[in-house]
């Protein structure tokens, strides 16, 4: 069970967008720049973002992206749910349907792999933009001083 | 995410074991019919299982499976780690190459991932083989009582 690059590299864009948004919009190109990222497939991923509401994008020379609620407001199971869909372990918890498997309604495994995703929504939508923020200002606070020195 | 289908066939062969064992060993032919996977996939599933010693086979005409420990010994989340290695949301080998983790990843891998991968173990780990069976009886049940109305 793995989150795609794309979940990975989202929610990664994301928190760079967060950290450097106090200075206005700001364009992909420096998003790419900082995360190693190609501009194109940070371009593919906002789109997703902006699509889902997470993300507004403002056109121009100065132009670029902005968080489009406060980072407080945007879990981590937002995000990944607008990049990977559900954060389902199996086809039929994700879609609730009996068309994805014959023994749907006969399946003594199914409630687990529900209790999964249930858990793994849970987590995700208990962490906010806002914390990984903090989290990043935290370590950032401890590294510069050791990168001067360097 | 997804599971692969190791692990979600593996988990239901093992239940399919626990309840038709009776002590007695069960050909895998038996289980596949049962379940609705081909024996070939089953041989590759039980081989893993049988190296990470949750099940014994005996060769032989009359030869088979049998659990190598008691249903309510056998944690799920031993048997999805025996088929799909260690349970974690993100794929160990693509992140963090090298020790060259950036800070934002730091914080991601942190908050996020590690958060997730301690509740899917502990979930995982807090439900036994005999849990499944339980389940199964249940439905099982159900299933009977449907018949009499």
């Amino acid at each position: 069970m793995k989150i795609s690059t794309k979940g990975r590299y989202g929610l990664e864009a994301l928190v760079d967008l967060a950290i450097h948004s106090s200075e206005g919009h700001v364009n992909l190109k420096s998003i790419s720049e900082r995360c190693g990222m190609s501009e194109a497939y940070i371009l593919q991923i906002f789109l997703i973002l902006r699509r889902s509401g997470i993300v507004e994008s403002i056109r121009g020379a100065q132009g670029g992206y902005i968080l489009a609620k406060d980072p407080s407001e945007i879990t981590v199971g937002d995000v990944l749910t607008a990049l990977e869909g559900p954060l389902a372990p199996v086809a039929c918890v994700a879609e609730k349907s009996e068309h994805t498997c014959d023994r749907y309604g006969n399946c003594e495994t199914r409630g687990f792999w529900e209790s999964v995703m249930n858990t793994m929504n849970d987590v995700a939508n208990s962490i906010t933009l806002d914390d990984l923020v903090e989290c990043y200002n935290s370590i950032a606070n401890q590294t510069s001083e050791i990168e001067y020195y360097i | 995410m997804k599971f692969s289908t190791k692990g979600r066939y593996g988990l239901r062969a093992m239940v399919d074991l626990a309840v038709h064992a009776k002590g007695e060993h069960v050909a895998l032919f038996s289980i596949a019919e049962r379940q609705g996977i081909s024996t070939n996939y089953l041989e590759q599933v039980f081989s893993l299982l049988r190296k990470s010693g949750l099940v014994k086979s005996v060769k032989g005409a009359q030869g088979g499976y049998i659990l190598a420990e008691s249903p309510a010994d056998i944690k799920v989340g031993r048997i999805l780690r025996a088929l799909e290695g260690p349970l974690s949301v993100i794929d160990e080998n693509a992140e963090s190459s090298g020790g060259n983790e950036t800070n934002i990843q730091q914080c991601i891998r942190m908050c996020v991932w590690d958060k997730m991968n301690e509740a899917l173990n502990d979930l995982a780990d807090s439900l036994t083989l005999e849990d499944l069976v339980d389940s199964y009886w249940k439905l099982a049940g159900v299933e009977d009582s449907m018949y009499y109305i």
